[in-house]
């Protein structure tokens, strides 16, 4: 109604070109967050890993294979018949044999009296060969003839199913359904769907140990410097003259501000056998050690000191606004009254402050539960796991371990708990700060 | 203030807190340019061959010139996505009457509270099945969009304060909701939008985790990998060394934020990190 065309119009104008200036943060939304999110949820239902790949698979038996056919199919039997080596006289044996240079009586004397005949050890076929009558002669010769003859599927790859249950036939091994479908499940080298990511989850002791460790590192953290020193640093800058509180405050912004890999590397200087701490310890008697990476407890100690000293920061800055934004009259009245420092503190300073500190630990807890960079760079969740927290073993089992084989679908699932956790937690605190006044209406289009 | 309390205990019992951080940041700049004894926490003599990475490649590494120009073309790219995209969708949330308003909010919201790390597993596999893994295209984009609901969240909190009084006289003059925008509005957040590019820019410098899972090749890699590399090889153990690259690396982030400083804060007040 502000402009000349009827309301509709104006109303729809406002619409699409929201619409269009939504579109590319939508689309970057949806590709990045969404589809990462989606896909979480499929690859923790699959056992992709490296040795599966990420698209497709072949069919191959493997000695793993076959032990698992026998073991948790109880199909033994069809696993020893399938790993055992044969000797078949076949045209491609045949072939062999002229190109390797055996003489043509031999080879058309084989087509004749052996094609096609199998035979189950090496001496079986050996002895057949040597009732020919133009036998090789010597032993080594017949030896190297009857090589050409081992036929076994162990370790082909095999594309497709139709191929790989061809060649078992061709073996001469006849197949039930129940064998079919036990032989498909423990062949196959590509990614399957399974729910034993979950089971496995919940049964190791590992998770546990892991479970404890993230709450213990987000506690700590939270409590101690997040908010505890964060609260501490804003109230003692606050009664501090202008000058040093600017300078305190510019000092502790220093480890938000430095890049994580450099603010890491000046925590591993103090710590290390060689550094700043040794140093200093060494000639009051104390032995050169590597502080950091010692014991679990001195562990705990630094990755909660490199994160605090992070953290601290954000809640310094958030509470001396607040702190600031306190009438000057409430303190003046206060001291009038006769209040202490500390007084002043409990009954003036932390009352104003309960907003702000529940926002930070809100916020910051969901931040700490998900971070894991500093912990990777410092210790990476060392000495013997004792640091590894949640994110960092989703991390690390799915992108970057020791063993090599990366376990995507297993780190999908440790992951998928953190998006649940996260998600339930932001819509808990998103009612808890009121959301609707954030969304109030436009005025322009009333 | 309130001078009626003495200010000295306190800058003492802070002092002394303070005390590791200060150790760390002068002995970072002191260690790069000269030698200490063993054992000895004096250095003894002046040098300059921990820089020595300035004028010869290190073994089985990127010269740090590309690692620098990848970091510059990483950081820059990363901040002009985000700038362009979270300018419009923050004004859109702000001011336009989209549908589902309420529900992108919250989803922003969610997302920014949503560190998004534990998303890299479904990231890596999408950009090596998409081809752009070890490129710097897919983690610019990357890192682009992770930027990106914070940075909507931010550019809606200026809209909202820009006065309706300024669009309403627009409209009322004739101008498009489009031009009002362009004309009217966005010269008014300039301030923020400024904030934002050197936050993201910082950011983007900094960033560790993403290229080093999404582009860890040599030819591609940003000077935090190259950092973190130098200093994980157990062979070459030279802690100047990795300090003076630190420095060399973190220097335009001092610069930068000594100028910027007023406007980095309020945005470093809605921080990110942990």
């Amino acid at each position: 109604m502000l402009r000349a065309s009827p309301d509709g119009e104006a109303m729809s104008g406002s619409r699409i070109l929201g619409l269009l200036l939504l579109a590319p943060a939508f689309v970057f939304v949806v590709l990045f967050f969404l589809a990462p999110v989606v896909l979480t949820a499929v690859f923790a239902l699959t056992n992709m890993s490296t040795a599966t790949g990420i698209t497709g698979g072949a069919y191959q038996v493997t000695q793993s294979a076959m032990r698992e056919l026998g073991e948790r199919h109880g199909e033994q039997a069809l696993a020893d018949a399938l790993a055992r080596v044969r000797y078949t006289v076949d045209p491609a044996g045949i072939d062999a044999a002229t190109a390797e240079g055996a003489s043509t009586a031999l080879v058309s004397e084989l087509d004749r009296k052996l094609a096609g005949e199998s035979f189950d050890s090496r001496r079986e076929l050996e002895r057949a060969i040597k009732a020919l009558d133009n036998r090789p002669r010597g032993t080594r010769a017949l030896k190297s003839l009857s090589a050409l003859f081992e036929r076994s599927i162990v370790n082909t790859r095999f594309a497709t199913e139709e191929e790989f249950f061809g060649a078992v036939a061709g073996l001469g091994i006849e197949l039930n359904a129940t064998q079919r479908a036990a032989l498909l499940a423990t062949t196959y080298t590509g990614w399957t769907w399974t729910s034993e990511n979950f089971s496995r989850m919940f049964s190791l002791p590992d998770t546990k140990r892991t479970f404890l460790n993230t709450i213990i590192y987000v506690f700590a953290t939270l409590i101690v410097f997040n908010t505890g020193f964060a609260l501490v640093l804003s109230i003692v800058t606050h009664y501090m003259p202008d000058r040093p509180a600017g300078i305190f405050r510019a000092i502790w912004l220093l480890p938000r501000i430095s890049p994580p890999v450099l603010y890491v590397l000046l925590w591993k200087w103090l710590a290390w056998d060689t550094g700043f701490l040794s140093r200093i310890l060494v000639p009051l008697g104390f032995e050169s050690r590597n502080w950091m990476l010692d014991n679990p407890t001195n562990a705990w100690v630094f990755i909660v000191l490199i994160n605090g000293f992070v953290g601290a920061s954000m809640g310094m800055l958030i509470f001396s606004a607040a702190i600031k934004s306190i009438p000057v009259s409430l303190f003046y009245a206060s001291e009038v009254d006769g209040a202490n420092r500390w007084q002043q503190v409990r009954y003036v300073i932390l009352p104003q402050l309960r907003w702000p500190i529940l926002f930070i630990t809100c916020y910051q807890s969901l931040s700490l539960l998900t971070s894991f960079e500093y912990i990777l760079l410092a210790t990476e969740g060392g000495p013997g796991g004792a640091t590894k927290v949640w994110a960092l073993a989703a991390y690390l089992t799915a992108l970057n371990n020791y063993a090599g084989n990366l376990e995507y679908g297993y780190g999908a699932a440790l992951a998928l708990v953190l998006v649940v956790v996260g998600v339930i937690l932001s819509l808990a605190y998103l009612r808890l700060f009121d959301f609707k006044s954030l969304v109030a209406p436009p005025p322009i289009e009333q | 203030m309130t001078s009626n309390y003495r200010s000295w205990p306190m800058i003492l019992a802070l002092g002394v807190v303070t005390i590791p951080l200060v150790l760390m940041y002068v002995y970072l700049f002191v260690d790069t340019v000269t030698n200490t004894a063993p054992g000895s926490v004096v250095p003894h003599e002046f040098t300059g061959e921990h820089w020595r990475f300035l004028w010869e490649t290190l073994p089985g590494r990127p010269s740090i010139y590309v690692a620098t120009l990848n970091t510059f073309v990483f950081a820059t790219a990363t901040t002009l996505i985000v700038l362009a995209i979270s300018s419009t969708a923050g004004y859109a949330i702000s001011r336009l009457n989209v549908p589902f308003r309420a529900f992108f909010l919250a989803g922003v919201m969610v997302l920014h509270a949503f560190p998004t790390v534990t998303l890299i597993i479904a990231i890596f596999l999408i950009l090596q099945f998409i081809g752009l893994y070890n490129t710097l295209i897919g983690v610019i984009l990357v890192k682009a969009a992770l930027e990106l609901p914070f940075g909507i969240w931010i550019m809606k909190g200026f809209y909202d304060t820009v006065p309706w009084e300024i669009e309403m006289a627009g409209i009322q003059d004739g101008a498009s909701r489009l031009t009002v925008w362009r004309k009217l509005v966005l010269p008014q957040v300039m301030p923020a939008v400024m904030a934002l590019g050197i936050f993201s820019f910082l950011a983007g410098w900094s960033e560790f985790i993403l290229p080093l899972v999404l582009a860890p090749d040599n030819k591609v890699q940003v000077l935090s990998v190259y950092l973190a590399a130098l200093i994980a090889d157990d062979n070459n153990f030279d802690m100047a060394l990795f300090k003076s690259v630190g420095v060399f690396y973190v220097v335009p982030v001092i610069i930068m934020f000594l100028f910027f400083q007023g406007k980095l804060m309020s945005i470093y007040g809605g921080g990110t990190k942990g």
